[in-house]
């Protein structure tokens, strides 16, 4: 068990003054699995990684890497972190801060390597103070996986990148897991949970309220959206066809959303002057609308 | 102690040397407005007073030199490089060690510019041997002042760090009797005068200009002073997992 695990967490919390920051967190990685953390600000995402790194210790429950502590995972060289912001030295030059990363590390890959995996092989004589937001990004990822981890541990890793560097950064890091590294990032970014991760757990106000593939959180959320032109609609009326759940207009625009889009279209064609209709599924995004407004109102629930 | 890490730093510091410059100068000045303006019979218990304010002066330099690697460490921490050090297999011990040896290399410039200039432009006489051994145990005093860095680096905000360094180097140097002699002040004075490291090490350096050989009990206060501050140093670092 204990082999397969890479990551533990059992009833994890913490709270910060009167703010509860994590709230229980229950969560387990296999080892190779690449794992999305997927939440808004203050869903409690930085948190959670800080107590799987040893870096915060947790009110409540426990915490476990490769089946220890995370200080002794982190001692192995087991783990390669890339941190949000800071964490490098602004008046070191960029091969300079690799090379020293390298020589605290036990089994480090050569430096040119992991450079050249960060894209960044151009950059070794540059001082970190001269680097662009996106750049230091690279360096920090470069540093990540110079170890040569075992887990590697993103907190929203693009963060202050253009849309062309993000994709790169991805394929970089495809590379990494294509080598069969455990990952876990932290993201607010749908679109890369989505993409990239095997497995998207999603984060709101410290607890976890959904967590599964990707598209098992999409199925999760039933039902597809219609979209149509329908000049002169009858709003009331699509509004009380049994397949509908709720109804929005943006001019002649009608937007469906429907629990049986089948019948629903049906009836648009035959009673409607509908036209340009478009039938689409949820994706992650509408999904993790659904199970966030549904876990807010549980919450109102609790508290009434 | 962890090679990369000393080579790093010092890669660094050799890039920043306005500090390296600062730290030869101040001590150097001080020495020829203390040092060159004495009569040439004047003595101090036994020592020639000239001698006796090269070997202070030196120890100034050193403490000062040693100390100015808290403001290094307080910007560090501010960038949050604390974090990433504590995420790798780097042992605390190991840092610290790394950063005293760094704050000990620091020492060696302003020691070996004041004894030159004592020896040259000072005429200082001392037999081999005595420079030797001044320039040794004035070398290990500069540890404690080392730890007091690391320690001010822990505890000081960088936009802090240079007006507490500089307020702690004068008052330790001045109380501890690095500027005058405490034997010329009042009763009072030798006793706060005890109670700064700086007391102690300059106790220690100037016995190997005597006849009567080292002091050892000097040199003992002055290796627990290193062990104390080098431990609350430890504990602070590994205390420290601030976001940037």
């Amino acid at each position: 068990m204990t082999t397969t695990t890479a990551v533990s967490l059992t009833g994890v919390t913490k709270k910060y003054g009167p703010v509860q920051a994590v709230a229980g967190v229950d969560l387990s990685i296999r080892a190779g699995e690449v794992v999305a953390l997927l939440g808004p600000n203050g869903a409690g995402k930085s948190t959670t990684i800080e107590m799987l790194l040893g870096l915060v210790r947790p009110d409540q429950g426990s915490v476990q890497v490769y089946g220890g502590t995370p200080t002794d995972a982190i001692a192995k060289g087991q783990v390669g972190v890339m941190l949000q912001s800071g964490g490098i030295i602004e008046d070191a030059k960029v091969g300079e801060l690799l090379n020293l990363v390298a020589g605290l590390h036990t089994n480090p890959m050569p430096v040119r390597e992991a450079l050249e995996s960060a894209g960044i092989a151009d950059l070794t004589d540059r001082k970190m103070k001269g680097l662009s937001g996106g750049q230091k990004q690279r360096v920090r990822f470069a540093m990540a996986i110079l170890p040569q981890p075992d887990l590697i541990v993103l907190d929203e890793p693009t963060t202050g990148m253009d849309v062309e560097s993000r994709r790169d950064f991805w394929a970089s890091m495809h590379a990494e897991t294509a080598r069969g590294r455990t990952v876990l990032f932290a993201t607010h970014y749908l679109e890369e949970a989505d993409s990239y991760a095997d497995r998207v757990v999603l984060m709101r106000n410290g607890k976890v309220v959904a967590d599964g593939t990707s598209a098992q959180i999409k199925a999760s959320v039933s039902g597809r959206t219609i979209r149509a032109t329908v000049p002169g609609a009858d709003l009331a009326a699509f509004a009380s066809l049994p397949g509908v759940r709720n109804v929005e207009t943006r001019g002649d625009v009608v937007l469906l959303q429907c629990a049986d889009s089948d019948d629903t279209l049906r009836y648009l064609l035959n009673n409607t002057p509908a036209h340009d209709i478009e039938v689409t599924s949820a994706d992650l995004e509408d999904a993790v609308l659904a199970i966030s407004a549904d876990s807010a109102y549980q919450e109102r629930e609790s508290l009434a | 102690m962890n090679r990369d890490y000393l080579m790093f730093d010092i890669r660094r510091t050799l890039r920043n040397r306005r500090v390296l410059i600062f730290s030869i100068l101040m001590p150097l000045v001080l020495f020829m407005i203390f040092g060159l303006t004495l009569p040439d019979d004047a003595n101090e218990g036994g020592i020639s007073a000239i001698a006796y304010v090269m070997v202070s002066m030196a120890m100034f330099g050193s403490m000062s030199a040693a100390m100015s690697s808290g403001g290094v460490i307080a910007a560090e921490r501010d960038g949050g490089w604390n974090r990433t050090l504590r995420l790798t297999p780097l042992k605390p011990q190991a840092y610290v060690t790394t950063k005293v040896i760094l704050s000990l290399l620091l020492a060696i410039p302003p020691l070996l510019v004041v004894f030159l200039f004592g020896l040259i432009v000072g005429h200082v006489h001392l037999d081999a041997g005595q420079w030797v051994t001044v320039a040794l145990v004035s070398w290990l005093g500069a540890l404690p002042f080392a730890a007091i860095g690391l320690v001010i680096g822990y505890v000081a905000k960088p936009d802090s760090v240079q007006p507490i360094t500089g307020l702690a180097t004068m008052l330790i140097a001045a109380f501890g009797g690095l500027w005058l002699p405490v034997d010329s002040m009042p009763s009072l004075m030798k006793h706060i005068a005890q109670l700064t490291p700086a007391y102690w090490t300059g106790l220690s350096s100037r016995s190997a200009l005597t006849d009567s050989g080292l002091d050892m009990q000097a040199l003992l206060v002055v290796l627990g002073w290193t062990v104390v501050l080098g431990f609350i140093g430890l504990r602070r670092y590994q205390a420290d997992t601030a976001r940037a």
